[in-house]
């Protein structure tokens, strides 16, 4: 347990040993900034026109249209975000060749996973921290949120993010370049996109199909505030399978000189 | 004396090539073992299963009477390893890294500290102890590999290669450290420099194509060796030559009898014999009995080269 500890802080310390945790977190916040502001006076803008009517007619408020799109716009920005988090995880250690000591060191493979799991988790988590800033700034500002569906929504986008993760980082254990497990991951994270936009356009059992397959999908629920087993039990799977599919890959250590 | 190391039949297969083949090895408390053999040997290979960092194909390694395939954190914590090519994380500084292996191999919070220091100084690290490993020059890289290595005090060091690439003085440096480091610990490191084996090791163990070609000391090596070696017996005066090779001749098991007359009254004989038996004693005898005066008696001593390239042919 404390080896994971270990790891995780090393891990984590990586991300500032070079510019690129200070220009992630700095990304994000602008960005995702940027999205939030623009939700605002957007609502704003409508709610005080005649629009306002027609949206409090469709039973459609405040917290609904502002975070209901900031969190279906994070997650898209999350498709450009986990893929930087995760590039380096094994996939660096793989090309510098330092996994020949680290393996040697009396942790097992399953600690070495966790460890530099949750170092990317807690990087991701930094990178969520001013998210709830948003939200108070707003709230100071005179809005009304519905708190609940806030923060349910808030734990969607931290499940999704893990989930992600996840992926990237066992896409990580299986190619030396860094870069390439960059690519990759985005890759993926396309089709699952893209399996979204199919499972709206298609019907009968395959929208069923892609709609149980696409992240997304399981991910709206939380976005609208409703938390089912179904739709959390679908992410947790997923952490656990890619986690458990990572210890696998690792531990096959043929690959040459490394 | 404790064996620290047990190799026992340890093959190791890289799809269809046998990288390691049936090596049976072991070392104990206070031993340094010189891991010798060509390019592609195994030795690399040999080091790194003793480590964990792969599991062997087929056989067991012990360290200190625990398997390390089936209790490896427990095995891993009495193992000190120096890869062949040093890779460390070039982004950290060199007291940040050591602290983190000081952790990940379970030495205390409380201790960590001094443990680290200690270390930095046995490895001359001191003036460099702030700065990113990755700016190291290539020789203090290796000694923070090596400082890595030593932390959590190993009952084992295995070290691929301590020296290559290295200045001269920080070859002796790092040499003098590795004899100062037997002490109640076992060493097993590999070279491609063969004098080095002969000051540091007591034991040598030769790997060709994965296999044991020749273990023992330096000596039992060499007369494992050789059925038969050179003697070099120089006498005074040439006149007594011919009667000098009659007696030779005279010796059952003297073989290639020949002579060359070398400078002033010196007359230099040569022979072959069998490597078993003492000569000196009876050639002196014979001679002299003859009254002819032997100046020397030399047995040609096999370098370790020699040695090494005679097993590989
Ligand atoms: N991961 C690997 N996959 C496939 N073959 C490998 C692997 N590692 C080593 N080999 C092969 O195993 C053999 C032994 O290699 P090894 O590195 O152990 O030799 P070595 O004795 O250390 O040589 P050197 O003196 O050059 O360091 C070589 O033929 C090598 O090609
Ligand atoms: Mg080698």
């Amino acid at each position: 347990m404390k080896n994971i500890l270990y790891l995780a802080r090393k891990e984590f310390s990586s991300y500032f040993h070079t510019w690129q945790g200070v220009f992630l977190t700095l990304f994000f916040f602008l960005v995702s900034g940027l999205f939030f502001s623009l939700l605002i006076l957007g609502y704003a803008k409508m709610s005080m026109g005649q629009m306002g009517e027609q949206l409090a007619q469709a039973g459609v408020n405040q917290t609904d249209y502002i975070f209901g799109s900031f969190f279906m716009n994070l997650s898209t920005l999350l498709i450009f975000i986990a893929p930087v988090l995760t590039m380096r995880g094994f996939a660096e250690e793989r090309r510098d060749q330092t996994l020949e000591l680290l393996f040697t060191y009396p942790l097992s493979d399953r600690e070495i996973v966790l460890g530099k799991f949750l170092g990317q988790v807690w990087m991701f988590e930094l990178l969520c921290v001013p998210l709830l800033g948003y939200g108070l700034v707003a709230q100071l500002a005179g809005a009304d949120f519905d708190w609940r569906v806030v923060l349910l929504a808030f734990v969607g986008f931290w499940i999704l993010g893990l989930a992600y993760l996840s992926l990237g980082f066992f896409i990580s254990t299986l190619t030396k370049s860094p870069v390439l497990s960059a690519v990759a991951t985005f890759g993926v994270f396309l089709i699952f996109w893209v399996l979204e936009w199919a499972s709206k356009v298609s019907d009968g059992w395959i929208a069923q199909f892609f709609q149980e397959v696409s992240p997304l999908d399981h991910y709206r629920y939380f976005t609208m505030g409703q938390i089912h087993f179904q739709h959390a039990g679908y992410f947790v799977l997923t952490i656990f399978f890619f986690l458990t599919m990572s210890v696998m890959s690792i531990s096959t250590r043929n690959w040459k000189s490394s | 004396m404790a064996q620290i190391l047990q190799v026992e039949d340890v093959s190791k297969k890289f799809a269809s090539r046998l990288a390691v083949n049936q090596l049976t090895l072991s070392i104990s408390s206070g031993e340094i073992v010189g891991f010798l053999g060509p390019n592609g040997a195994g030795k690399t290979t040999a080091m790194r299963m003793i480590c964990g960092f792969f599991p062997p194909s087929s056989g067991r390694i012990l360290i200190d009477g625990v398997d390390i395939q089936q209790e490896p954190t427990t095995a891993k914590k009495m193992i000190g390893y120096l890869p062949e090519t040093v890779s460390l994380y070039g982004d950290m500084r060199v007291v940040e890294y050591l602290n983190f292996v000081a952790a990940v191999k379970g030495v205390g919070f409380l201790s960590r500290a001094k443990a680290v220091k200690e270390k930095i100084e046995q490895c001359g690290l001191g003036d460099v102890s702030k700065r990113l490993i990755g700016r190291l020059s290539k020789g203090f890289k290796q000694r923070v590999g090596l400082a890595q290595a030593l932390l959590g005090d190993p009952k084992l060091l295995v070290l691929d290669e301590p020296t290559s690439g290295l200045d001269p003085k920080q070859i002796s440096d790092i040499r003098a450290l590795i004899h100062g480091l037997k002490k109640d610990r076992a060493v097993l490191f590999s070279t491609h420099i063969l004098p080095e084996v002969s000051m540091l090791c007591s034991r040598v163990v030769m790997l060709d194509q994965g296999r044991v070609l020749a273990s023992g000391t330096v000596e039992e090596l060499e007369a494992h060796l050789s059925e038969d070696f050179q003697i070099q017996v120089t006498i005074l005066g040439r006149s007594k030559t011919t009667e000098a090779v009659h007696v030779l001749q005279g010796i059952e098991g003297l073989k290639d009898i020949h002579f060359v007359v070398a400078e002033s009254e010196q007359v230099v004989l040569t022979c072959r014999a069998p490597a078993q038996l003492e000569f000196r004693n009876v050639i002196t005898e014979r001679l002299s009995k003859q009254g002819i005066s032997v100046i020397e008696i030399k047995r040609e001593q096999l370098t370790l080269e020699e040695i090494f390239l005679r097993l590989l042919k």
